[in-house]
């Protein structure tokens, strides 16, 4: 049960006259929860330096899906964030000074067409400008895949109000390959799978217990990229969100 | 063969490939924009998985366009272009922009939704200014076509784009994350005296998170110019004809190098 879980049955439990919405929530609230997964790989030894940055970059040339923008800028940050927070190099600016070879169309697939993307003429003198040693690539998206229940609501004279259960279910699923540009290989890769389902009970007023796996995917690979980017093999356990 | 899904736009429907990897449109296959045909993704958004949501919705947006008559859509797409990371070609180069050009707006009404008013003019100009100076060792603008004759000798060719086709889809309901926009350019260069040397269609595709609808069209807009700019910067001399002309330009200035140390 995640803490926004646990805040809204406070809000609810905290009024008068809500004992039935209490009970109803208190039976849904198992449904209002993240579950993980991750697994983590690291091919090398290789970590971040003092001076050297990282950089975050989107996978954006699928057809079907798109890293969103929001998730790249969460990740980007909450790795520059904190007391041991790294080096990030800003996206955009990176994608600018690099134009057009970070297009969606242009940008290497693989690490052989990142050396040979740096074999162009200053393209190499401009990524060593920028002091970017690692690239993230961040590959995935957040998917409702699941949904049902479904709420009446109606309204008359003396008032309105609102009866039923909706629920849906969200997948966050996103995997980060790490480039190492000073040794032209992969560094490694991270996979997250977070699955949340979220509810809205409505007695008289709906009430909606969001679970947010975006956002647990944010923390759960960051702290995870954090970790891979800093230490040469180990890994911290992944976050606790049950 | 790739495994393709149907998509449709209003009257005429088209086929998208599927496939997880570099797609069609990347390797200059025109895409075009999409309404989905059922759901093709599920749900997005709190409100949306009830009822209620979309009684409301459909209420208000109902009401609101039948009181105005019609919802209208005004963007002006705008954005600073990066300077390409390219070698430029030993060539000196005039662009013309003609006003159709530089003044381009798409307009479009969509039954039932709302009409939209695109001015892509400014950001044609910028994009292609910019981009055709980093592209040769000298560019500059021209006016007309055949050049007048100090405006010969001082350059080798021009280069007269065009914006043939502009497309885009704004999502219906919520469930469709993009706005997406395709556009496909029509690039010709021309000798001095006005014979046309090679004539290349190039195509953009951009896409862009659905949020305010005006500033996602811009942002989706931009991506697609972006790859068009992408596309000319980096493949410009390898169409054959350009090629071609660029080996018979280095020939030429070869032999007259070699005349000038004889003489």
């Amino acid at each position: 049960m995640n803490r926004h879980c646990l805040q809204t049955l406070a809000a609810i439990t905290s009024t008068r006259a809500q004992a039935l919405a209490a009970a109803l929530a208190v039976s849904i609230l198992a449904g209002c929860s993240v579950t993980s997964r991750m697994e983590p790989y690291k091919r090398t030894e290789a970590v971040i330096s003092e001076g050297e940055q990282v950089v975050v970059l989107a996978r954006k040339h699928h057809a079907t899906h798109e890293t969103e923008a929001a998730f790249v800028e969460c990740v980007a940050g909450a790795l520059a964030s904190g007391s041991n927070g790294l080096e990030v190099h800003d996206t955009v600016a990176f994608e600018d000074q690099l134009y057009p070879w970070f297009e969606p169309s242009r940008a290497p697939l693989s690490t052989d067409e990142l050396s040979e993307l740096l074999e162009k003429p200053d393209v190499f003198e401009r990524v060593q400008g920028s002091g970017v040693r690692f690239l993230v690539w961040l590959d995935g998206s957040t998917d409702r895949v699941a949904s049902g229940g479904g709420i009446t609501c109606a309204a008359g004279v003396g008032g309105a109000g609102c009866m039923g259960l909706a629920w849906w279910e969200d997948d966050a699923r996103y995997d980060a390959t790490v480039w190492d540009i000073q040794e032209l290989s992969s560094t490694g890769t991270i996979y997250a799978d977070f699955r949340g389902r979220s509810t809205l009970p409505a007695i008289v007023i709906p009430i909606p217990l969001i679970a947010r796996p975006r956002a647990a995917a944010c923390r759960g690979m960051t702290e995870q990229l954090r970790n891979f980017l800093t230490s040469p093999t180990s890994y911290i356990p992944g976050p606790d969100l049950q | 063969m790739y495994p393709y899904r149907i998509y449709q736009k209003t009257a005429s429907v088209h086929a998208f490939p599927a496939s997880q990897s570099k797609d069609l449109y990347m390797l200059g296959v025109p895409r075009p924009s999409r309404l989905v045909f059922g759901r093709d993704k599920p749900y997005n958004g709190l409100m949306e998985s009830g009822i209620l949501f979309r009684l409301v919705r459909g209420a208000v947006v109902a009401s609101i366009c039948a009181t105005v008559s019609a919802c209208s859509t005004s963007l002006v797409v705008n954005a600073d272009f990066p300077v390409p990371l390219v070698d430029p070609l030993p060539v000196r180069v005039g662009f013309l922009f003609d006003e159709t050009f530089s003044t381009y707006a798409h307009e479009e009404k969509i039954p039932q939704q709302a009409s939209y008013s695109i001015q892509i003019g400014e950001a044609n100009v910028s994009l292609l200014s910019q981009l055709f100076t980093s592209m040769f060792v000298a560019a500059e603008p021209v006016v007309t076509l055949p050049l007048e004759s100090a405006e010969q000798g001082r350059l080798d060719a021009v280069i007269k784009p065009e914006l043939e086709r502009f497309e885009f889809d704004v999502p219906i309901q919520r469930t469709d994350q993009f706005v997406e926009v395709w556009m496909q350019y029509q690039l010709r260069l021309y000798e001095t005296d006005g014979q046309l040397i090679a004539e290349w269609p190039v195509t953009g595709y951009g896409k862009a998170e659905h949020g305010n609808r005006g500033a996602a069209l811009n942002r989706a807009a931009v991506v697609a110019m972006r790859e068009v700019g992408a596309e000319i910067s980096t493949e410009f001399s390898a169409q054959p004809a350009v090629e071609y002309w660029l080996e018979e330009k280095q020939n030429e200035s070869a032999l007259s190098s070699d005349a000038g140390r004889n003489n």
